[in-house]
């Protein structure tokens, strides 16, 4: 860690954050400036924290549930269903058939709307301002969804521990269909403008190179592990929700850098589009809540339940002592592990990559401070 | 996980408004009676090569090896836990350090549970090493081992005040750095806050 | 040297432009003219809490049964009641929820058992004041009146 106090005739500590645009929310990046050069970076993190964990440790399972989706709020409904996997395991119920597939349909919807914020963000971030009005409008198709189906927009609160509560409104079917059949040829266009562009890949190529060896030194998982090369991605790896049933690839780069992460999560939106389609023919009929009691008391233990989220691996460890509330509840976010590896990949780059490594690592920061 | 305990402290009043804090009681209390969970977590052995292996290698450094619902863990002695992290790592492919946390347990007499998350890509697998440490016993630092440790300690040290011997660079994470006390200890209650330090920082009184 | 004359004569700049200009249909636009026109929010949406009331006779349909309250992760529902020496009933006597606090997460709808509260479609909750963010009963049971606007 560079010393972030360090000052001196030749060197400049320049502050980026909290308020600035580009970084995604309340995050401040301490850059040690050599010139044009990055030296070393600090971050400061934690403008954001509400003590998450804190609050589950004082809620019943239930009652904890809607908080989960204030920490990614860009991919609530992922953060759902981390949650809820994870209490289902410690109460050793698993979803019915039908919650299941249902389940998979949104949170890959929500893989969609994640990454489309993302686009839409980054490559304003790059320069090219158009994108984000065509991502934010194909994003609201998925939110109208959400709000048919769920009631809310943004912070879903969709799932409950055992299962559903709402069964699927009439034409949710149809929508999603129509949704699918719309998104590709969207997706066209957005590589239309910028996969060739050529600003865009001076911008991006080459600039913030993690290869595979220091994506998992750094534990990082999601997108950013798959560009620099390694075929892994907890859907699966190590099937949760149903996600064996279906069939889809997992789209690798070989660079690792700031455009290869672009393709990726360009082509894990393609393949969520073929997830969906595949799920939203195979609904099954049936119940959409598991045998959970009223009150949820899990017996003594712990486990610990990851899924794949958009931005990475999302893992609950949840320990129970036996009575309504969590004893203890951790989170560990994918953007917090993340964030750590921004210091290798802006070392010795520009000032102006700084920008672009930070939209490419897709963080949240309500997720981050938690 | 030894023995059952009431988080203390924990269950402060809640907010204006809740006249009660506790959810209704269970209702099936007609019925008949469902035998009682054990008060200790159901666990059994776990059974495998790298099981016996790791008790080999480590001998009674290495205290029981077990599964709970499919999740196998590794209880080890304090001193052996990074020690066992570099043996995984290097010998059991298991590269990726995923997550490192703490649990409180304030009354037992070593008060926290540190817990390791390792996974293996080559294996597909995931162990978890929990190791018990008294209150200010200060375990040694995982960086060496794997690099995405530097801000999972950072962050155990932050909320329970778990110091990492040989840590670059051990400072709080998000809280500020100023700040009093340890927020996810059980006696920190939910509605406490380092009052002087909001006073001098953001020239208010504490809203609570 | 077809990379060249590409390069030359710009075909990822036209590319992207035919996109833009391809986008400037007009049946493509999406902005909503909000105060004048207001969306129509999905039926299951969680908006304003309401209290409801038998719309034969016009009394509540809460039995002040106190769920609610006790599955609010907030704390922010109050129920208070009365047992009526007569009828033998618990009756609502006050009833206020703190919609500042609220994030509507619909665990207090789910847990009323006689469909008395519920969250509607209301979704204009902006007050001048902190106080006006807590409603008593009688503003539960009306609603929120927000300002219509005439463009």
């Amino acid at each position: 860690m560079p010393d972030a106090t360090f000052l001196d005739s030749t060197e400049l500590v320049l502050n980026m954050g909290p308020q600035h645009p580009s970084t995604h929310g309340v995050l401040r990046v301490i850059l040690k400036l050599d010139g044009e050069k990055v030296l070393g970076t600090d971050c400061v993190i934690g403008y954001l924290h509400r003590g998450v964990e804190k609050i589950a440790e004082n809620r019943t399972y239930a009652q904890f549930n809607p908080y989960v989706d204030r920490m990614d709020y860009v991919a609530a409904i992922s953060n759902g269903l981390g949650y809820c996997l994870a209490v289902e395991k410690l109460l050793n119920v698993e979803a019915p058939p039908r919650a299941q597939v249902v389940r998979v349909i949104l949170t890959e919807l929500n893989r969609i709307a994640s990454h489309l914020l993302w686009l839409g963000t980054h490559a304003l971030d790059i320069g090219a301002i158009t994108p984000v009005f065509y991502c934010l409008r194909e994003r609201e198709e998925a939110l109208k969804i959400f709000e048919k189906y769920c009631g809310a927009r943004l912070t879903t609160h969709a799932f409950r521990i055992g299962g559903l509560l709402y069964e699927t409104y009439e034409g949710f079917e149809r929508e999603v269909r129509d949704f699918c059949k719309m998104f590709v040829p969207k997706v066209d266009e957005y590589e239309e403008l910028l996969t060739n562009n050529r600003i865009w890949k001076a911008r991006l190529i080459g600039v913030g190179i993690l290869s595979a060896e220091e994506c998992k030194e750094y534990g990082v998982t999601g997108p950013v592990l798959r560009a620099a090369g390694v075929k892994w991605d907890l859907r699966k790896a190590q099937p949760y929700s149903g996600y064996e049933k279906y069939d889809f690839e997992i789209p690798t780069r070989a660079n690792g850098d700031t455009y290869d992460r672009y393709v990726v999560r360009m082509q894990e939106m393609r393949q969520a589009v073929r997830i969906m389609e595949q799920a939203v023919e195979a609904i099954p009929e049936g119940p959409i809540m598991g045998k959970v009691g009223k009150v949820i008391k899990p017996p003594v233990g712990e486990a610990y339940v990851s899924i794949e989220a958009p931005k990475g691996e999302l893992g609950y460890y949840v320990v129970s002592d036996g009575s309504t509330q969590p004893y203890r509840c951790r989170v560990r976010p994918p953007s917090f592990v993340n964030l750590q590896a921004l210091d290798r990949m802006i070392r010795g780059g520009l000032v102006a990559d700084v920008v672009a490594v930070i939209g490419t690592l897709d963080i949240v920061l309500g997720e981050i401070d938690r | 996980m030894a023995d059952e305990q009431k988080p203390e402290g924990s269950q402060v009043p809640p907010p204006a408004g809740g006249e009660a804090a506790k959810p209704a009681p269970p209702k099936p209390a007609a019925a008949p009676a469902p035998p009682k969970p054990p008060a200790v977590m159901a666990a059994t052995p776990w059974d495998s090569d790298l099981a016996r292996e790791i008790k080999e290698r480590f001998g009674d450094r290495v205290g029981e090896t077990s599964t709970y619902l499919g999740q196998n863990f590794i209880v080890a002695k304090p001193d052996a836990a990074v020690s066992l992290l570099e043996y995984l790592k290097l010998e059991a492919d298991f590269d990726y350090l995923v997550d490192i946390t703490a649990v409180d347990w304030p009354k037992r007499p070593e008060r926290f549970d540190v817990v390791y998350v390792v996974y293996s890509f080559a294996r597909n697998e995931r162990v978890r090493i929990k190791t018990y440490i008294p209150e200010g016993f200060k375990l040694e630092t995982a960086v060496g081992v794997h690099l995405t440790a530097n801000w999972l300690e950072r962050e155990v040290f932050d909320m329970f005040g778990i110091e990492f011997e040989g840590h670059p660079d051990l400072r709080r994470i998000l809280m500020p750095e100023e700040w009093q006390g340890y927020p996810l200890r059980k006696d920190y209650g939910i509605l406490q806050q380092d009052d002087r330090w909001v006073r001098e920082n953001l020239g208010i009184e504490s809203g609570q | 040297m077809f990379k060249l004359l590409k390069k030359i004569f710009l075909v990822d700049l036209f590319q992207g432009l035919r996109v833009t200009f391809r986008n400037q249909n007009p049946k493509y636009i999406y902005t909503e003219q909000y105060p004048a026109e207001r969306p129509q929010v999905a039926e299951r949406y969680r908006g304003a809490p309401r209290l409801n009331n038998n719309p034969d006779n016009g009394e509540t349909l809460c039995i002040a049964c106190n769920l609610c309250a006790l599955a609010c992760p907030e704390n922010l529902i109050v129920v208070g009641s009365e047992r009526n020496e007569a009828t033998r009933r618990k009756e609502l006597t006050y009833f206020t929820y703190d919609t500042s606090r609220c994030m509507f997460c619909g665990l207090c709808e789910d847990a009323c058992p006689v469909d008395a509260l519920e969250l509607t479609q209301d979704f204009e909750l902006a007050t001048y004041t902190r106080e006006g963010q807590v409603w008593d009963r009688q503003m539960l049971e009306e609603g929120p009146k927000p300002t219509q606007y005439k463009c």
